[in-house]
């Protein structure tokens, strides 16, 4: 056993986190996040030209044969400094489901990922399936050797930037499937929204809209087990994420109340404050414990790996609340303030928490594993 | 003691009743039971509208233009606004100054102040944080300096709730540089028309403009607007704190939105959901009851004192426990949000829950965040109880 990150990983981190410092300040995510299309494209190709929208890909689709540790890292570093482009829809999302698919189409697709050049979304959720992700009325009928594609998806990330969505829908046979479908063929309209944390999710509607056989990219328990396989990737990710918005938060907040005075001295001084700010470390550093645990699992193809994912988002669903309602507390009124950074990142542990299966979802699927 | 009300208080609720249902403005109703914002001048309506019949004093006494009504009154009608989901009563004139007013103001300022304040032909807002003095009140740096019958204010307030729609500010400002900072305090009623007053304003993180800033630059305030009298402003600003931490846990407000949450949850076959409301509904009945208490204890003549720190702490704290309540019912549905005024009429998202009711969800989620920081932070109530109850 290790828990050291090797020389590799950490000079990933510090491109990482000296990207960020230098060039995803606060004030441009605040720009960025009122832009119409809620991510930069100037750092998408720089992000690109890094190589970052390679990182988990293996060798034959273009990638790096890095894994949950790199992305891991990646995503802490992200959540450390609210970064809002649009990594986890297109790299994480369709980028790897299309490697674990393995589809004919998958290494063009995946090419066009790397390349920054398009986007891909991935439409799972419904406007009635809760977290039921495979409980879905989105569906295929076939006549006249044509594919029909008809229904609702809502909650699709990045929706507006997206040049193709993946789908899941289910075909005659009650058969679940994926599907692949242009962002502008006839028949689909897309309602974007800005959700409470300065990204973009959207609703499609399908009506009859026409896909391609050569666009059926699995169908049948496949497609159900990639789902369940990239959603582990998801959650992994996004804790990964509320990790470094936890670490940031209680930073920030140490920080803040050592220079706020009030009854002439740092609040800081207060034994409540105090044990208040240890309570959000101890918060932040179990948190951590369970991501290396998952993301190492994961690494090796452990049969826990799920399981111990589901407790890590449970995990951070309840220390991210704990750690971001705190933060904002302590910051007093400029921790409700907009213009200050402190309430966005309880935005974004909220947001976090309430995707792809909050708190309770993850108890009781963990319970079920 | 009994706990079942009299003939003549069944009575009484059927008259506040009656009034919901007849004379309560539909227009407010409706943009109530939508979930819309009331504009201020749907403000000044319904406040007319209980005016008019003859409840905007429902907590003052007779003599000067109050209902008079007993503890029990009190909550009964607090209770039926509840139900019907009547917009929150603007605290600042009728809850805060009008009692400081009554209480320690002279013969021309009740007569010059009062009858607007019911009737709310003004709107007030509160001058009391400042950007350096949050928790730490007595601190205040605003100051006024008293040039013949004038004072001249400079300074800054901040935190001021709904500035933007006030005609007056009533404020703490330091008239004198003392050893103890509690006793160079003085309270001042400012009209917001001075010249030399700006008010900017203030975005919280539920996209919502509800607080300013207020800065003060020479505004010139006659003498005759200093309540009682030059350096005794800290005690009537703990007076009046002792009454705007009493009601602050809105309860009827509460029990409402409880209602609503378990009406749109009914359909869920979610244990854990259920449990969790019941748990809340328990420690809400018991604050409801510890406020009873209170009021009890206010109608054989007290003053609301330290024990309303309880209701401020535990109050605020089952607020906020409701809205997380609310976005854990939401689930993802919570993402998409248009800001507190909700979603444009024809671009809503859908989901089983309700576009409404999830985005409603989220607003008050992040919005609530500030009940347990404002009206003295929750740690400092603690302190509060600490020392004066508990005498530690």
């Amino acid at each position: 056993m290790n828990l050291e990150y090797s020389d590799e990983q950490m000079m990933l981190r510090d491109q990482v986190t000296k990207f960020c410092e230098s060039d995803y300040t606060f004030d441009k995510r605040e720009k960025i996040i009122s832009s119409d299309e809620g991510f930069n494209k100037d750092i998408w190709k720089q992000f690109s030209d890094l190589g970052w929208l390679s990182i988990p890909f293996n060798e034959d689709n273009g990638g790096f044969n890095f894994g949950p540790i790199e992305l891991s890292i990646i995503f802490e570093e992200f959540g450390k400094n609210l970064v809002v482009e649009p990594y986890l829809a297109n790299v994480v999302m369709s980028g790897k489901l299309l490697e674990i698919i393995n589809s004919d189409q998958s290494k063009s697709l995946i090419t066009k990922i790397i390349s920054g050049d398009k986007q891909i979304s991935l439409a799972i959720s419904e406007p009635d399936n809760a977290y039921n992700f495979h409980s879905i009325k989105t569906n295929v009928s076939e006549s006249n050797s044509k594919i029909l594609l008809n229904g609702n998806k809502s909650i699709v990330l990045n929706s507006k930037n997206a040049d193709y969505f993946i789908v899941y829908a289910v075909n005659q046979d009650k058969e679940n499937g994926l599907y692949l479908v242009n962002s502008d063929t006839a028949g689909l309209s897309i309602n974007n929204f800005k959700t409470f944390d300065g990204q973009i999710c959207g609703e499609l509607t399908f009506e009859n809209v026409e896909v391609d056989k050569s666009n059926v990219l699995v169908s049948g328990d496949s497609s159900v087990d990639a789902i369940n396989s990239v959603m582990d990737y998801i959650n992994l990710c996004l804790s990964a994420e509320a990790v470094g918005a936890m670490i940031a938060s209680y930073t920030k907040t140490v920080q803040y109340t050592k220079e706020r005075e009030q009854f002439d001295q740092p609040i800081s001084n207060f034994q409540v404050l105090q044990h208040k700010m240890v309570d959000m470390f101890i918060e932040a550093e179990i948190s951590k414990s369970l991501l290396f645990k998952a993301m190492l699992q994961l690494d090796s193809n452990d049969n826990d790996a799920s399981k111990t994912i589901s407790s890590l988002k449970a995990q951070i669903g309840k220390s991210g609340r704990f750690v971001g309602q705190t933060a904002v507390q302590l910051h007093g009124g400029m921790g409700v303030s907009d213009e200050m950074s402190i309430g966005h990142y309880l935005k974004r542990l909220t947001a976090i928490d309430a995707l792809f299966g909050n708190r309770n979802y993850h108890l009781n699927r963990f319970a079920s594993l | 003691m009994d706990i079942n009300f009299s003939q003549q208080e069944l009575d009484f609720r059927n008259e506040v009743k009656d009034y919901l249902e007849n004379k309560y403005p539909k227009h407010i109703k409706e943009k109530q039971a939508n979930g819309e914002q009331l504009s201020r001048d749907d403000v000044v309506d319904w406040h007319k509208s209980l005016f008019n019949q003859g409840w905007a004093g429902y907590n003052w006494p007779v003599e000067y233009g109050g209902t008079g009504w007993s503890p029990a009154q009190i909550y009964i009608f607090q209770e039926e606004l509840g139900n019907a989901n009547c917009p929150n009563i603007i605290p600042f004139g009728l809850n805060m100054v009008g009692p400081v007013i009554y209480t320690f103001g002279n013969d021309e300022q009740k007569k010059k102040f009062l009858p607007d304040i019911l009737e709310f032909n003004s709107w007030w807002c509160q001058g009391y944080s400042e950007p350096g003095s949050g928790s730490d009140l007595a601190s205040l740096k605003t100051k006024a300096v008293k040039e013949g019958n004038e004072y001249v204010v400079n300074g800054a307030k901040t935190w001021t709730t709904l500035a933007q729609f006030a005609d007056w500010i009533f404020c703490l400002v330091r008239t004198e540089t003392t050893q103890k900072k509690q006793e160079g305090i003085s309270f001042l009623l400012i009209d917001m028309k001075s010249p030399g007053i700006e008010v900017k304003p203030i975005i919280t993180i539920d996209g919502e403009h509800e607080v300013n800033s207020v800065f003060f630059t020479d505004v010139k305030v006659p003498c005759e607007n200093l309540i009682g009298e030059e350096g005794k402003g800290w005690t009537y600003a703990k007076f009046l704190l002792g009454h705007e931490r009493f009601g602050i846990a809105g309860i009827p407000a509460q029990k409402h939105s409880l209602n609503q949450l378990k009406e749109r949850t009914l359909s869920f076959a979610d244990d854990d959901l259920k449990k969790k409301i019941a748990e809340y509904e328990i420690e809400l009945s018991a604050l409801e009851f510890t406020e009873l208490r209170s009021l009890a204890a206010l109608a054989n003549g007290g003053h609301p004192g330290p024990e309303s720190s309880i209701l401020k702490i535990k109050g605020t704290e089952l607020q906020q426990r409701l809205t997380e309540l609310y976005i854990e019912s939401a689930g993802q549905y919570i993402l998409p949000y248009d800001g507190p005024d909700g979603f444009k009429s024809n671009k809503k998202p859908s989901s089983f829950i309700g576009s409404d009711f999830t985005s409603r969800s989220i607003s008050k989620y992040l919005n609530f965040r500030k009940t347990s920081i404002y009206g003295g932070s929750n740690e400092i109530q603690k302190n509060i109880i600490a020392k004066a109850i508990l005498g530690i």
